[in-house]
């Protein structure tokens, strides 16, 4: 069996999951009408996500020096500002900030997916809580996620009741209302009692150095705000020149993650919790936490911004709306990725964990273009997937399948060898 | 010159297409030829990578096609179709302009004497033929044609339309992942329609499982007078 066998199996196996097709089927319903709904509603949009798309180009090719300013403005503010080459570094600084044997909260943060830092931490004896409601079933099953934005889309009710009956040890039913009670209870103490948040970022604003964190549960206030110390795991490319501009991703990403007109919540973070009530003398950590660390990461992608062709995956909000609108990860899902998912996905997982990661994955994409015409940035996917194709063939990884179709094309001049 | 590309697929899957088309040519009282050795294009050759070779084949068939004194091409495959035109370009001053069957024959809709058809169609955008090549409304005016026919959208079309999981070199990797996305294409198909009308072989391929698939050349020459 070579890689393509392997994850042919793989692919099977998800399409004849009913549940999961089903999860997924119900997510993805709901996510378009809610969707065109929101857009029809919120012309101004068509606007915004083309002044968005003008940000991003302009935003990677200054992302050094917009780096360097938003280093700076953390520092001045008192932060602290890191900066991680790979996942090994961004590891290891974070390891070290946190210690062991502490209890860590965490909101969803692709970023540190990508570094695999749960399993990091907790190897150093560290208790590590997802809280977003989706992360922390999927870390109950010892999944991966499968979607950016929705990482149990996969998972039904049917399948989270299970899941939290052997967590509280009663029998639990299958209804939504119910299960999200179950994980706000559980997760209530734990907020408070943490050494450590961390959550990630989906834009910075290099001119003032100030995270925003989108999100509609709370579980990212909490855990950015509860904790003594909050850490903050970022790749570069978040960062865009200014506050005028990182609200503009921020109106257009709500709608096209989740087809709402704004998300429930969105926390700006600048500084660490700070006062000069008492005789003007300045003071960290009152409400708040008393350190902040901001953790910018490349792995990967400053090597990408090189590359003229597949630097515009760097342009990329996340907003994950193309899976959902992708045919092929409709019916295969998370099995259509690695650590990202979708064509944009595939793109990802190359720069971020090596080419050889998704040598076999990349074929199920038919380089249709819906992800194209669907993407907010207008993300000219097919186009960086067949350039991935050709860098992949060159190394030497190609299906048997399309070796045989290459030698009937050359050997009897049609693709079908007859 | 004006010459018919046929295309694999048509050549060995779907040859009823290039009977259509050929009928079609002929009612119009049009000059083409063909090519006994036609060949691959070189798209699925472009589409998984083995760009060594799908340049080789573009440039045997380019000198081919220049030698014969070829001006104008049509071709009823928009794999074809966008090969030959677009990507063979990205390498090549090609000397010769390529035509989706709907286009040329959209052209010589005065000509077309059509019978009435009492049916209901829908339209599949093929992928290489709307989205990669902006061609949709071409074939849209070429059913709206046909007196009677009764055209209803479906549901996601256009730019928005559902792929038929057989292109980019799905189907012969992941064959069971291309047939499911093509289901799922045919479960979101209105019921109250007759059949369905594409302008690919691939998508009728692909699609013609559960429910009947015509080529817009098919539909044509089914009701030329």
């Amino acid at each position: 069996m070579d890689i393509f066998d392997l994850k042919k199996e793989e692919f099977i196996k998800w399409i004849n999951d009913e549940n999961r097709r089903k999860g997924i089927s119900r997510a993805v319903s709901s996510y378009v009408i809610a969707k065109e709904n929101v857009l029809s509603k919120m012309p101004e949009l068509e606007r915004i996500r083309k002044e968005v798309r003008k940000i991003k180009e302009k935003s990677i090719d200054n992302i050094f020096e917009l780096l360097k300013m938003a280093m700076e403005k953390i520092e001045e503010s008192h932060g602290n500002a890191y900066f991680a080459k790979n996942s090994i570094e961004a590891r290891k600084i974070i390891s070290d900030i946190i210690g062991e044997n502490k209890l860590v909260i965490k909101s969803k943060s692709l970023t540190s997916e990508e570094i695999e830092l749960n399993e990091f931490l907790e190897e150093h004896g560290n208790k590590v809580f997802e809280t977003d409601l989706g992360e922390f079933i999927i870390q109950l099953r010892k999944e991966r996620p499968t979607h950016i934005i929705n990482p149990s889309v996969h998972v039904p009710r049917e399948e989270v009741a299970k899941t939290f009956s052997k967590l509280i040890g009663r029998e639990v039913k299958p209804e939504i209302k119910e299960l999200v009670k179950i994980a706000r209870e559980y997760l209530r103490d734990k907020f408070f009692k943490a050494d450590v948040g961390i959550t990630g970022a989906n834009v910075i604003a290099a001119n003032t150095g100030t995270l925003f964190i989108i999100e509609n549960e709370g579980n990212a206030r909490f855990v950015s705000n509860a904790p003594p110390i909050h850490i903050c795991i970022v790749g570069i490319e978040k960062i865009v020149p200014n506050l005028e501009d990182a609200f503009k991703i921020v109106q257009i990403l709500p709608p096209y993650a989740t087809g709402i007109p704004m998300s429930a919540y969105v926390s700006m973070i600048t500084s660490p919790s700070r006062t000069a009530d008492i005789e003007k003398t300045l003071v960290y950590g009152v409400h708040g936490p008393k350190e902040l660390h901001v953790v910018f990461l490349d792995n990967g992608r400053s090597e990408v911004i090189k590359d003229p062709i597949l630097k515009e995956a760097l342009y990329c909000i996340k907003c994950g709306g193309c899976m959902y609108e992708c045919p092929v990860y409709r019916v295969v899902g998370g099995s259509f990725g690695y650590n990202y998912f979708g064509g944009i996905g595939i793109i990802w997982s190359a720069f971020t964990s090596g080419m050889e990661k998704i040598a076999a994955i990349i074929d199920v994409c038919t380089k249709c273009g819906r992800c194209k015409e669907l993407c907010p940035l207008e993300i000219d996917v097919p186009k960086m997937i067949e350039y991935l194709k050709i860098k992949l063939v060159e190394k030497g990884y190609i299906s048997k399948r399309h070796r045989e179709i290459r030698d009937n094309i050359i050997n009897k001049n049609n693709p079908f060898g007859e | 010159m004006l010459l018919y590309w046929k295309g694999c697929m048509s050549r060995y899957r779907t040859k009823s297409i290039i009977e259509a088309v050929e009928k079609i040519l002929s009612y119009l009282n049009i000059n083409y030829i063909t090519l006994e050795d036609e060949g691959c294009c070189g798209s699925i050759l472009y589409r998984t990578g083995q760009i060594k070779d799908a340049i080789k084949i573009s440039e045997k068939n380019i000198e081919k096609l220049k030698s014969l004194g070829v001006r104008e091409i049509i071709t009823s495959c928009p794999g074809c179709f966008r090969t030959i035109s677009k990507d063979y370009s990205n390498y090549y001053d090609i000397p010769f302009k390529v035509y989706h069957f709907s286009q040329f024959l959209l052209k010589f809709k005065e000509k077309l004497k059509l019978k009435e058809l009492n049916a209901a169609v829908t339209y599949h955008d093929p992928c290489h033929l709307g989205r990669h090549m902006g061609v949709y409304e071409e074939p849209r005016e070429i059913i709206k044609l046909v007196p009677k026919l009764k055209f209803i959208e479906m549901k996601y079309n256009r730019n928005k339309a559902l792929c038929c999981g057989y292109g980019g070199g799905v189907r012969s990797v992941y064959p069971e992942v291309a047939i499911e996305v093509s289901n799922s294409l045919l479960s979101e198909i209105n019921n109250n329609i007759d059949f369905i009308v594409t302008s690919c072989p691939f998508c009728k391929y692909s699609l013609s499982n559960k429910i009947k698939v015509l080529d817009i050349s098919e539909l044509i020459a089914m009701v030329l007078e």
